[in-house]
């Protein structure tokens, strides 16, 4: 990493000791406002924020966002940011919808589905790793494409109906009062926390992604680690296609339409950067993702505008890129 | 990232540069352009007819003012502004509301303007201020101001009959009048961005932030004088917006980024920043307005226009990098 960019706090691909990066870095911050979350929602709703029926709400809605987060996370740790990630989700959930209302077996339309997010995430790379087209215009590009090609697969009723009983019962399976897929979700970003931080790869990763020239020099392969950064972001939101079709027995144009922009902001606040590489880890942004989640929760059981989520996301956005800045992040100019 | 790496290096051969790629450039898109006019025509011969020309000029005319306001955030080294569909909404509604009031279109248009350059304000107080990332602060701003936009209305429209709703039907010289603004405004920014201090000092901070600084050019400056120059054309592209489109809403506007950003880039505006014409925009946005057009003839549903706009801006940009990165020693 290079010495200029970065603070004494930003977590250090050299660095030994990556709990205690973990407790002084932007972790802490995010847990703080994560409890803050908790809290209002307990003085202002009551203990019913807190029920079993309530977190289990909360829960089936944060999958996806859980499971596109701690894989698209991988892309924005290289410095590679993905943006088609809500159309991807949209376009593989047709995909496979479609799939299976034309008689194909679980598994198969699965692999299919999965493959197609692959050679996705592998078309990004092409451009913006081989052919170094910068990664928000050509992702944006990519958002656009997938979405026009979804709206096509769904025709003009705008939706595929693909209700497939023991995926349905599956994907809404309650364990311990909570969705079996929340728990895997959780458990899918403790995976990729320890990828990030205990093994090679998620140093390289890192490394890339904080300085890639100096990477360069230390002999990791730039454009072999993003284009698994990027691979593996378009599978992480395949997978959640896959899962919303389970959800909700159906495939609509509209699936994922904007989830990018809602699943990056929550990972900003929980400590990533679109724009620079090599900051935040997945523990973080998925409590960036519940923090979200609690104020959307607390706004609706209060029967407030669901616009004012918005506007607190923007303003947590801001005060957590700020904070960021002053814990020693880049400033601009 | 690596854009602003490589932008830091490249600006040792910008004056040389651009203009020889800016033509080949041209020269190409126009090919590209004549190609799709000569299919649809060959395809379908009743392509050939004013009303054809009166859709393309329709859609070149907001997208185009837009264009221009995205690409000086662009050329400055401001990257890219996230927040224009926030900021062409409220100057839109701005416009409704004033001329619901029975001001003549003269206030209607300041007053669209001076919002724009407040909203260009308040992106560029946080952007230099809080020395933020603009795509970050856009980004936001444009999440704020959407949301607080639908707190105020759900729909709104210019009143029958009012000044500006005859200025979105009137027509000039056999095209739609609000075409008209948007030429002109596309040839008095290229001709400022060239011919004026301003405008070279504007692309010298693009180009190499640190050498503009060193030259005693004040960043902070540039960032306000860009971001509100940006804002007030938004302003005037939501009068054009607000005259021809009907009743809109706070989502009105979003599908017409990418369009812009689309325009930028093909005009050869690079992203990051120093480098590029205005008068390419001319061009860009009309090729990219006439797509949907040619779509619709070829007997393809609008759905398949997304693809299109896709496929094309990635193209765009992989050539764009590639180029960047050929010319970075």
């Amino acid at each position: 990493m290079s010495d200029l960019a970065t603070g004494p706090a930003a977590p250090t691909t050299a660095t030994n000791r990556p709990l205690r990066d973990l407790l002084t870095g932007s972790v802490v911050s995010i847990s703080l406002t994560f409890l803050v979350v908790i809290l209002i929602g307990l003085f202002w709703v009551g203990p019913k924020f807190l029920s079993s029926g309530n977190v289990s709400i909360m829960g089936t809605f944060l999958v996806i966002p859980l499971i596109v987060g701690a894989f698209s996370g991988f892309a924005l740790l290289a410095g590679v940011v993905d943006l088609s990630i809500g159309s991807v989700v949209g376009l593989s959930a047709a995909v496979f919808a479609w799939l299976i209302s034309h008689g194909w077996g679980l598994p198969e339309a699965a692999v299919v589905t999965l493959a197609m997010s692959l050679v996705i995430g592998a078309l990004n790379a092409l451009a913006i790793v081989r052919f170094g087209a910068d990664p928000i215009a050509a992702t944006l590009g990519m958002l656009t494409a997938l979405r026009g090609i979804t709206w096509v697969l769904a025709g003009n009723q705008r939706m595929i109906p693909a209700f497939d009983i023991n995926w349905f019962t599956l994907v809404n399976t309650q364990v311990l009062g909570l969705p079996l897929f929340f728990l895997i979700a959780i458990g899918l970003t403790l995976v990729a926390t320890l990828i990030v931080t205990k093994t090679r790869l998620g140093r390289h990763v890192q490394a890339v992604g904080g300085d890639d020239r100096a990477a360069a020099r230390a002999g990791i392969s730039v454009a072999g680690v993003r284009t698994f950064a990027l691979m593996m972001s378009a599978l992480g939101a395949g997978i959640g296609g896959i899962i919303s079709v389970g959800q909700l027995g159906s495939a609509a144009g509209a699936t994922g339409f904007g989830l990018e922009f809602q699943v990056y902001a929550a990972l900003m606040i929980g400590g990533y950067s679109i724009l620079r590489g090599g900051v935040g880890n997945p523990i973080g942004g998925a409590l960036g993702l519940l923090a979200v989640a609690g104020v959307s929760n607390i706004l609706d059981l209060r029967a407030i505008s669901p616009y004012y989520v918005n506007i607190i996301v923007g303003l947590l956005l801001l005060a957590a890129v700020l904070l960021d800045r002053i814990r020693g992040g880049d400033a601009y100019e | 990232m690596t854009a602003q790496s490589a932008a830091a290096s490249t600006n040792a051969n910008l004056p040389t540069r651009p203009s020889l790629a800016g033509w080949g450039n041209a020269a190409i898109l126009i090919a590209v352009w004549l190609a799709l006019v000569v299919a649809t025509g060959l395809y379908r011969p009743d392509f050939f007819a004013h009303q054809t020309l009166l859709a393309i000029a329709f859609t070149m005319s907001v997208v185009g003012v837009l264009a221009v306001a995205q690409g000086l955030i662009a050329i400055s080294g401001g990257f890219i502004d996230l927040s224009q569909p926030a900021g062409l909404i409220l100057c839109s509604l701005v416009a409704v509301r004033l001329s619901e009031a029975g001001m003549p279109l003269a206030l209607v248009v300041v007053g669209a303007i001076l919002a724009g350059m407040a909203w260009g304000a308040v992106n560029a107080s946080i952007v230099a201020l809080a020395k933020l990332n603009p795509v970050i602060v856009t980004l936001a701003t444009n999440f704020i101001g959407l949301a607080a936009l639908y707190l105020v209305f759900q729909l709104a429209q210019v009143p029958n009959g009012s000044e500006i709703y005859v200025l979105g039907r009137a027509s000039l010289l056999g095209l739609p009048a609000i075409w008209w603004p948007m030429v002109i405004i596309i040839l008095i920014v290229g001709f400022l961005m060239r011919a004026t201090r301003y405008g070279r000092r504007t692309t010298a901070v693009g180009g190499n932030r640190a050498a503009a600084k060193a030259r005693g050019i004040s960043l902070k400056r540039t960032r306000y004088a860009t971001f509100m120059a940006a804002g007030g054309l938004v302003g005037f592209a939501a009068v054009l917006f607000a005259s021809a489109a009907g009743p809109f809403n706070p989502s009105s506007a979003s599908t017409l980024q990418l369009n812009v950003i689309a325009a930028v880039i093909l005009a050869g505006i690079s992203l990051s920043g120093g480098r590029g014409h205005f008068w390419m925009l001319l061009i860009a946005v009309g090729f990219l307005s006439t797509i949907p057009t040619s779509l619709v003839f070829f007997g393809l549903s609008s759905d398949t226009q997304a693809i299109f706009q896709g496929a094309i801006l990635m193209v765009a940009v992989a050539v764009d990098g590639y180029r960047a990165r050929r010319s970075t020693p």
